[in-house]
This record gives structure tokens, sequence and C-alpha cells, in this order.
């Protein structure tokens, strides 16, 4: 009668198993948060840079929307959360110490890896997850607003620009993964 | 719907009727079977009650103990209590209604401390903590929420290891060894921002960076 199980089954009291859109909460949940620690790192390095300080509003609006959502569906955060905390920040300042411009990479390549994202997960939201759907699809286009706004303030004159780039997005394409699972 | 109302029902039944016979024959098919027995029903008929086993009525067990705490603490106004006093309230709503099943627990602890159902046993403390800060309303969404899960583990099973041998009037022991638990974790944040607070004697090093680029640039 009693067998050792080889995965995990589901017992009696168990919560439903996650489902994607409650890994999508957190995984998102994380991201808006490392992009609020990363334009701290830069607005401490830059000091009261207005155009940095405006975007960094609007992240935090994102992070209330998914704190929001987080509670409601009683979604587990990412058990990153201290490693983003200090990797963001560190991201942000070591970019704003190589110059405004290159703060303005870090900004174009984070929010190129964001919109991607966003994108696959509002392919694969359904109709019935349509209102998480909508905000997703307005956060996607926030975020390429900031990227624009990094492309304007010159983020291409960044010195080693590809390589700084190719670096910050396969690090946020890294995060993802492991925020959607850890 | 109806027919699981039922279902949980008879299961509760055989439960509860298997506790009578856990202290003597311990979290086994033998107790399964006794406690059916009781009812009128064989092995087999217990078995598609509970189809996963021993685990699975230990954390049918487990599951039904967090349910009624949940129920229980509604019941209380906890909006007027602090934080540590909710704590306290749901631990004890969480034992005390079990105080004489305190063997039959013994021994179901006894077998989740074997090795092979440690990942069992961590899921079920788990879930009770998580349903307790649930319910006295935490609402972190940062490393916070782990780390108050984590704590409250560590008060939640001590506190279950000494109730189980308090032998004093209505367990009373029981909550001042709890009370104490809770303000032992409760001195942690105050540690920590007593470092915290250390922390901001030593000068910023980017503050001290962007003045040192300020005068560069000027």
């Amino acid at each position: 009668m009693n067998e050792t199980p080889k995965r995990r089954r589901y017992l009696p009291g168990d919560p439903e198993p996650e489902s994607l859109r409650q890994r999508m909460i957190r995984v998102d949940h994380a991201g808006e948060y490392g992009a609020k620690r990363i334009y701290e790192g830069q607005l401490a390095v830059l000091g009261g840079d207005a155009q940095v300080r405006a975007m960094a509003a609007q992240e935090a609006k994102h992070l209330e929307t998914f704190d929001r959502l987080m509670v409601e569906e009683r979604v587990r955060p990412t058990l990153l959360s201290p490693l983003w905390h200090a990797a963001g920040y560190a991201l942000g300042a070591a970019t704003a110490m190589l110059g405004r411009e290159a703060a303005m990479a870090c900004t174009v390549a984070i929010e190129e890896t964001i919109d991607a994202h966003y994108r696959r997960q509002a392919e694969a939201l359904g109709p019935e997850d349509a209102a998480l759907k909508e905000t997703i699809e307005r956060f996607r286009a926030e975020e390429l607003e900031h990227r624009d706004i990094g492309l304007a303030e010159g983020a291409e004159r960044a010195p080693a620009y590809p390589l700084l780039t190719a670096a910050i997005k396969g690090g946020s394409r890294l995060a993802i993964w492991l925020s959607e699972r850890i | 719907m109806a027919e699981d109302r039922e279902l949980d029902g008879r299961r509760r039944a055989l439960l509860e009727r298997m506790l009578r016979h856990a202290p003597f024959d311990g979290w086994s098919l033998k107790a399964l079977e006794a406690g059916a027995r009781d009812l009128g029903l064989d092995l087999g008929e217990a078995t598609l009650l509970f189809p996963g086993g021993l685990t699975e009525l230990v954390a049918f067990h487990h599951a039904e103990a967090d349910r009624v705490m949940l129920e229980a603490l509604v019941r209380h106004d906890l909006a007027g209590l602090r934080v540590r006093d909710r704590v306290a309230l749901a631990l004890r709503l969480r034992l005390e209604p079990h105080a004489r099943e305190r063997e039959a627990i013994r021994r179901a602890l006894a077998f989740l401390a074997q090795p092979q159902h440690a990942p069992l046993a961590a899921r079920l403390l788990y879930r009770t903590v998580d349903a307790v800060w649930h319910a006295i309303g935490d609402r972190s969404t940062d490393f916070n929420f782990y780390t108050k899960r984590a704590l409250l583990a560590g008060v939640y099973s001590t506190t279950v290891l000494y109730w189980l041998d308090d032998k004093s009037e209505g367990q009373a022991e029981s909550w001042g060894f709890l009370d104490r638990r809770i303000a032992d974790v409760m001195r942690v944040p105050q540690g920590l921002a007593r470092l915290g607070k250390l922390g901001e004697r030593f000068p910023d090093p980017f503050k001290l960076l962007r003045a040192l680029r300020r005068r560069g640039a000027a």
C-alpha cells in the first residue's frame, strides 16, 4: 500500500500545483524589483538625474502592481530576492560609473530583454487571463518607451556598447530563467 | 460539492478512529485497520478512503488541523492585536483542540521523522506556517516572506515538542514557552536594526564618488 513516490504527489491540503500564471507573476515581480534596484544604483552615482528619476518612478508603479497581484493570488516571491537586491544595485552603479551613456546603454539592454520577455508572456496567456495580458502589454509599451529614451540619450555612444549590452542581456535572461523556478 | 463533503466526512471519521489506536499501534496500517474495524470497514475500504496510505493520512490530519485553526482564527478580532500576539493566538488555536490526541500526534511525528518522509514533513510544516502568516495578515513580497516562515517554523516545531510532554493544567506552560520563543525571535529584527544603525556611521561610498565627479567636472 505504501510506495515511495518518484515524483511529488498531490496530498490532501496541498495547494494546486503552481500554474504558469503564478510563475509569471513571480518572475515579473522579480524583474520589476531588479529594475528598481538598477535605477537606484544609477541614481546613487549620477545624483539627481531627472530622466532616470522619471523612469524609476514608472518602474515603481509596475512593482506596485505585481506586489498587489502577488498577494491577491498567494504567489510566493523568488528566493533570489536578496541576490537581485544586491546585483541590481551593483549593475546600476557600475554602469553609471562608466558614464551617463553607459547607464543609458544598460537601460536599453534591460528594456530590450524585458520587451522580449513580456511579448512571450503575452503570447502564452489565454483569454481567461485577459486582464493580466492587458497589464503586461501596457507595461511592455512603457518599457519600450524607456528603451527609446535610453537610445535618444546617447546609449550607443557608451564605451564598448556591443559588449556591454550583450553581457547585460545575457545576465538578465539568466536572472529571468532562475526567478521563474527558484 | 455534496459528494466531496460526504467523502471528507467519512475520511474524518476514519481518521478520528485511527487516532484512538495510534498511541498503541503507532502510525501504522495496524492502527488504520483497527480504526476501520470500529467503523465496520475492512482494510480494503479504508484504503479506498486513503489511497495514498499512511502519508496521505498524515497529510490529511495536518490539513484538517490547519483548517480548524483557520476557521477559529477568523472568529477573533485580529486587528487589535500586535503581530506577536496574533502569532501566539494562531499557534494556540492550532494545538489546543488536540490536547487529548497528543499521544497519537507523537506517533505521527515519529512517522514523519523517518528520513524518507523528511520532504513530506518539511512540506507539511511549510503549509502550516504559510497558512498562519497569511491568516494573520502578512503581505510581504520580499525575502521577509521566507525569513518569517523559517522563524515561525522554528518556533512552532519547538513548541509542539514541548507541548507533547506538558503535564500542566490546560498546557499553560506550553503557552508560556511559546511566548518566550516568540520573544526570542522578535529580538532578531532588533539586533539587525542595531547592525544597520552601525552601518550608517560609515561614509557612503557613492556620495564620495559623486562629490569627486562633481569636483572633477568643475
